[in-house]
């Protein structure tokens, strides 16, 4: 008796640890830095060294100094536009994958997503090489007599940025909007034209409010991976093209300030869960089961 | 109730999916105002003959004719026919009376009509109260009714039902089963319902089709198909029934002797031309219902053979032996359905007793 009394509790020390394990994971790897982080938001920084008392000077210098709230809300009108591109351009191709059958449908899927295998790095220079001066964009369209001469219009300003930014994030959009197409019953649609609707009405009544949850997810996706990218606005945003990240980055790197860098990431922070929260509460579905 | 003109008919219909067909040279109509239920096993055709005649999918030969005119190819959402899906297919981001409704909004009828016709319905079918609910608040026996009243409010020609009750329990299933008898006598609609359950289709049919591996085996009302069955399937598939082999005797008026292992049976052939047109000697099967076997008594002529009650198995009101029969009381099972009686069975397991049935209560069938 005592023996199996011993192998049980030994298996429930085993239980406990694993429980916690499970929870100390996420504390020590994500919520530990991210407490750090806010902590660190509350110092500042003097002739390079980090004074460790408690001010809140770096909140006080981004809502007051005149540079940093339009590079914010500039920014966030930027990222919102790409969430918009992407799900624009994403929305036909996810829906025309769903009409596809069996094999093919697998596979042309596959193929949007292989970009994501690339270096993130490459696909920018790949793109900038494409929007720029000499790139097939403006040869293109000079060829097509749209443009008398080569246009820069397209790189070293915002809308570089958010052309490339579109393009590299198109495959985070199509992912979830054709998942909740396809999670949509056939025979829901076949109900539809039953009772009498038309293709169009069918599309606008059943397929796309059900789809809307994959859009509300795709959405805040790419509006929180376009938020957060720095190298984007780096690599083809020029001079112009000045985002929230590039401060950011800049406040870690070149101004080595970082309580005001985590001051910053605080705000971005702050938005990310914004947009998180919002796409996840148009996320839901009304109803669950048919 | 015009029950004798045709609504639909369906000639020489076929369908193949790819190579494989499921449906041979089908003919079938469909009365106005009648409940037609067709029923078979699983891969019967039973659903493929619904969802060629809901235009859910194309034929591959033959035509339909609604009316005398051809629909064959009229596309689905201009047919006046809707359907109860198996699975109901309520739209889950839709109230009650949204879905109810759906069929009257995609055709622009005024606000204030729909809501009429919703709240109409939604009495009809006993739903009034649950107007606001969305799909999923609902219990499965009120989504059904839901699946049903969003079917009927568009005043469709014909009702397709396809499997619906497949998902309740067994209460709830009778229940349905009245309710949609009581429904359709009142709203007059024609209703073609689709089953594998035989019992359902008994307790809810004008008439009943039952269909085997793709063809129509027999087309008749419950009491015909349940005691004139004119083939082996029907006779073995239509409730529980006594099949004995043997070879047909010359006709005797309304009746026909068959040799068998049991002797020589003798049952009626009334209303049953072809068993009167076959040749002698030819194979066929003596049928009779195990609640018309009987024990023999003095007066039974014909029909007289003994058996050996092997297993006695009390069912409630009634009690069921099986009893083995024919060469040495062993080659032949057969089923004899008594009424149960509070004092105990008259028969004993292992005893060997003489049976009989009535020639007017057995039937033949051609093997």
């Amino acid at each position: 008796m005592s023996g199996a009394g011993s192998t049980h509790a030994a298996e429930r020390r085993l239980s406990q640890l694993i429980t916690v394990l499970a929870f100390a994971m996420p504390v020590v790897f994500v919520l530990v830095p991210l407490a750090i982080f806010l902590v660190y938001s509350f110092f500042s920084v003097d002739q390079g060294t980090i004074v460790h008392a408690p001010t809140l000077g770096n909140y006080v210098r981004f809502f007051t100094d005149p540079i940093f709230l339009p590079v914010f809300w500039n920014t966030i009108v930027l990222c919102v536009s790409v969430a918009v591109i992407c799900i624009l351009l994403a929305y036909p191709a996810a829906y025309f994958l769903t009409t596809l059958k069996g094999r093919w449908r697998y596979a042309l899927l596959m193929l949007l997503l292989v970009p994501l295998l690339m270096s993130y790095v490459i696909k920018i220079y790949a793109i900038r090489s494409i929007l720029g001066l000499n790139g097939f964009l403006n040869k293109a369209l000079v060829a097509l007599g749209i443009l008398d001469q080569p246009s820069t219009l397209f790189v070293f300003n915002m809308n570089a940025i958010l052309l490339t930014l579109s393009l590299l994030l198109i495959p985070f959009a199509i992912l979830p909007i054709f998942l909740s197409l396809e999670r949509i019953p056939q025979t829901l649609l076949r109900a539809s034209d039953d009772l009498g609707a038309s293709g169009l009405q069918t599309f606008l009544r059943i397929t796309l409010p059900l789809s809307l949850p994959g859009v509300a997810s795709a959405a805040s996706f790419v509006f929180v991976l376009a938020i957060g990218d720095f190298l984007t606005p780096q690599m083809v945003g020029g001079i112009s093209g000045f985002t929230f990240g590039r401060i950011l980055y800049s406040q870690f790197g070149t101004a080595y300030n970082w309580p005001f860098g985590a001051a910053l990431s605080v705000a971005l922070a702050i938005v990310v869960i914004a947009a998180i929260l919002i796409g996840e509460r148009f996320g839901r579905s009304r109803g669950t089961s048919v | 109730m015009s029950q004798n003109t045709d609504l639909l008919t369906l000639r020489s219909v076929s369908k193949s999916y790819g190579t494989v067909p499921v449906l041979h040279d089908i003919d079938l109509s469909i009365r106005d105002g009648e409940f037609l239920t067709v029923l078979g096993p699983s891969g019967s055709g039973k659903t493929t003959v619904l969802r060629l005649i809901g235009g859910l999918e194309p034929l591959t030969a033959g035509e339909i004719r609604l009316d005398g005119q051809d629909i064959s190819r009229m596309p689905i959402n201009k047919r006046p026919f809707n359907t109860v899906f198996q699975d109901y297919a309520l739209f889950p981001h839709m109230t009650v009376s949204g879905n109810v409704g759906y069929g009257l909004s995609v055709r622009h009828i005024k606000r204030k009509e729909i809501a009429r016709r919703v709240a109409e319905a939604l009495e009809l079918v006993q739903l009034g109260r649950f107007a606001e609910r969305f799909p999923a608040q609902l219990s499965g026996g009120q989504r059904q009714r839901v699946a049903l009243a969003r079917a009927l409010i568009c005043q469709p020609r014909l009702i397709l039902l396809d499997e619906p009750l497949a998902a309740l329990d067994l209460e709830l299933r009778r229940q349905m089963q009245e309710f949609l008898k009581s429904i359709q006598r009142e709203i007059k609609t024609t209703f073609l319902f689709v089953t594998h359950d035989q019992e359902e289709a008994i307790g809810m049919a004008d008439r009943i089709c039952v269909m085997q591996a793709g063809h129509i085996r027999q087309l008749g009302t419950p009491h015909e198909l349940y005691y004139k069955p004119n083939c082996e399937f029907v006779a073995r598939f239509f409730g529980e029934n006594n099949l004995v082999a043997g070879k047909l005797g010359p006709v005797q008026g309304e009746q026909r002797p068959i040799e068998t292992a049991l002797g020589r049976l003798v049952c009626s052939i009334s209303d049953q031309p072809h068993l009167k047109t076959a040749p002698d000697g030819a194979s066929a099967f003596a049928a009779f219902r195990p609640e018309a076997l009987r024990l023999a008594d003095a007066n039974d002529g014909d029909n007289r053979f003994s058996g050996t009650i092997a297993d006695l198995a009390f069912a409630g009101s009634s009690t069921v032996a099986t009893i083995m029969a024919g060469a040495d009381n062993a080659a032949q099972r057969l089923r004899l359905r008594m009424p149960s009686r509070i004092d105990g069975s008259i028969l004993k397991s292992g005893e060997t007793v003489s049976l009989s049935f009535a020639p007017h209560e057995g039937h033949l069938v051609l093997a």
